[in-house]
């Protein structure tokens, strides 16, 4: 296995406790899993999500602390799909290494669970009982909760992009200014801090969570896994932006509900895609470095 | 005698024949039709194929198999074969074959294991089945890769001369005249979503250009029904003879705002169009043998639905918002068992 690259980021992580500005040092590790996917460990921490004076859904600006996790490096491409043998509905099927769209939300966990099949992990969703709920005990891959995904895509900044200003979208993102209305391959374009590619464009990414404009504020500080629902088929949010987004929508805090198509037969959403994470322990961590 | 005495009489009797629940009426007719019907159901948690009068009526269990799970049947156009799908195993370890029996429900044949929706080509003689893309069990329904022919004589399957580059197409018909197979594709073949025509024993590949999917052509004639979004469904012209075939004339069009309607087959004379309808779902893992999706993907339980028929001839639009039920529109079936996937048995010739 090749070496993991440690990454030690020393960021200025913007926790606004009250008054204070907090310091606190990050560090990343870049892995790779059994299956030979590339992933960045995300140490645990605490952050700002959301954003005062933005979209009405994205306040108020709220403190969040998370446990450290595993997410992929890249947006879920073809070949992980071939590779797991599961049909791949995107449009654009001209290069593997493109990401995969046009994804329900439900087609996107059930992939999450072929992966950690694939690598002896315990999967993280019930396929046996309607809805695949959650078995919360399980240490297999799942979609990221939205505040995991927006914490990573900060990566230690709290201004609308974590490389700096929309003048630098560009360079970091496949979005409506430069993707000439198509996906591209992944990782084509400049990480951010934590080495993680194309959160900011490409295509949208699934998460786990209920879309509530209102959810922010109510939100727990401790792990914030979306509200509750009785709706068998409410939207889930989706994050980042996409091949047809425009910069306004590449922003971090942005959010946005969406149709998971779970009902459609045919389901032509094709900017939706999804990386995977999982919860991961010390023991687990070094086992995985070894 | 005076022309005006008789306008009374007249009058009463346009009154009588419109106003008749007997005479004339869509049940009535569809009692009259000889023709039979056969039906997937989720009867006593298990999927089986049900078999009924045109109007429903003297309903019985074709298969009556409850630890083996049938789904979508398909009659052949002489009347004397049903091809159709076996779900055996659960969950994961699922597979999915097609079979080929008798009228009667008797003398099974296994086409093939890993294979899906199956159709015959119009000599009675072939059965069009699309192998499995992976052997890895999926619901989704385009999961299919190739395009294969099964000789119901000789038992053996052939490749489509084109099969290498078939991928991801769904719910094949052929056409009369056995030149042209129509089949929605997804995501595969240079499409994103389209209906396509494929020479039956050629490599020519044409897009209709029409939204949405399932596809059936007409056993007597140029036209299409397909379904155009999850409440409506179509019917139009198609020259099929010619070598460019296009869709022409649109001459029905099928709504429900509240329910979904899918999966419209002709009767074998045209004078029908059978689909099924019911609400929007996603499945209902609690009953065994049964998957998650949408609930008109073959295995997905699909609360509430019936089989429906709808006369060709009567006008150009039919919503069941406004629409007369009897009139209108025929409810073929009751209780709502997953009842999908009609298809019209014709009565042996």
């Amino acid at each position: 296995m090749k070496l993991p690259t440690l990454l030690l980021t020393a960021t200025l992580c913007l926790c606004s406790c009250g008054k204070e500005t907090k310091k606190t040092t990050q560090s990343t590790i870049e892995l790779k899993t059994g299956s030979g996917i590339e992933v960045v460990y995300v140490p645990a921490g605490t952050f700002m999500m959301g954003k005062e004076n933005g979209d009405d859904d994205e306040s108020p600006a709220h403190k969040v602390s998370l446990a450290g996790f595993i997410m992929d490096k890249f947006e879920v491409t073809h070949e992980m799909f071939i590779e797991a043998e599961l049909p791949n509905p995107s449009h654009w099927q001209d290069d593997p290494k493109k990401p995969v769209e046009q994804i329900r939300w439900q087609e996107a966990r059930a992939y999450c669970n072929e992966r950690s099949i694939m690598e002896g992990l315990d999967p993280y969703y019930d396929e046996t009982k309607s809805g695949f709920p959650i078995i919360e005990t399980a240490n297999g891959y799942r979609l990221p909760t939205e505040a995991e995904w927006e914490y990573t895509a900060r990566s230690g900044k709290d201004s609308d992009y974590s490389f700096g200003s929309s003048r630098q979208l560009k360079l970091h993102s496949w979005f409506e200014g430069n993707s000439g209305k198509r996906t591209h391959r992944v990782g084509t374009k400049k990480p951010n801090n934590w080495g993680i590619h194309d959160l900011y464009g490409n295509v949208s990414e699934w998460c786990e969570d209920v879309y509530d404009p209102h959810f922010y504020k109510n939100s727990p500080e401790l792990s914030p896994a979306g509200p509750e629902t009785k709706s068998s088929d409410p939207k889930r949010v989706i994050r980042g932006g996409s091949w047809r987004a425009s910069s306004a929508m590449c922003r971090v805090s942005f959010r946005r509900g969406e149709r998971t198509g779970d009902t459609d037969a045919c389901f032509f959403t094709d900017y939706c895609g999804f990386r995977c994470v999982r919860n991961i322990s010390k023991e687990q961590l070094n086992e995985l470095i070894k | 005698m005076n022309p005006a005495a008789l306008i009374p009489s007249i009058v009463l009797t346009i009154i009588f024949y419109s106003s008749s629940n007997s005479f004339g009426t869509l049940k009535s007719k569809l009692e009259q039709n000889t023709h039979k019907i056969v039906h997937e159901a989720y009867h006593e948690g298990n999927w089986e194929l049900f078999i009924s009068n045109a109007d429903g009526s003297k309903q019985r269990n074709l298969t009556n198999t409850p630890k083996i799970n049938e789904l979508y049947p398909q009659c052949s156009p002489d009347g004397s074969k049903i091809c159709f799908l076996v779900d055996t195993g659960t969950g994961r370890n699922t597979i999915r074959s097609a079979w080929v029996m008798s009228r009667d429900g008797k003398d099974r044949v296994k086409i093939s294991d890993h294979a899906r929706q199956p159709c015959w080509a119009p000599d009675s003689k072939k059965i069009v089945w699309l192998p499995q893309e992976y052997k890895k069990w999926n619901v989704v329904d385009y999961y299919s890769n190739g395009l294969m022919f099964y000789d119901v004589s000789t038992k053996k399957s052939t490749p489509h001369p084109i099969s290498d580059k078939i991928r991801h197409l769904y719910n094949p018909s052929f056409s009369s005249n056995g030149k042209w197979i129509a089949a929605t594709v997804h995501a595969g073949m240079g499409f994103n979503h389209a209906i396509l025509l494929i020479e039956a024993n050629g490599s020519k590949i044409i897009n209709l250009g029409i939204s949405g999917c399932r596809p059936c052509l007409k056993p007597n004639g140029n036209q299409i029904t397909w379904g155009s979004g999850d409440h409506t469904i179509e019917v139009a012209d198609i020259d099929l003879d010619s070598n460019n075939p296009k869709v022409g004339k649109r001459r029905l069009m099928i709504r429900d705002k509240v329910n979904k309607i899918y999966h419209s087959e002709w009767s074998p004379e045209g004078k029908y169009i059978t689909f099924s309808r019911g609400p929007n779902g996603k499945g209902d893992l609690s009953k065994p043998s049964t998957y998650q999706g949408a609930c008109e993907m073959v295995g997905v339980f699909a609360r509430g639905w019936n089989i429906f028929s709808v006369p060709t001839a009567n006008g150009t639009e039919i919503d069941f918002e406004t629409a007369s039920p009897g009139k209108d529109y025929y409810q073929v079936s009751k209780n709502g068992l997953s009842y999908k996937e009609a298809d019209w048995l014709h009565q042996t010739k």
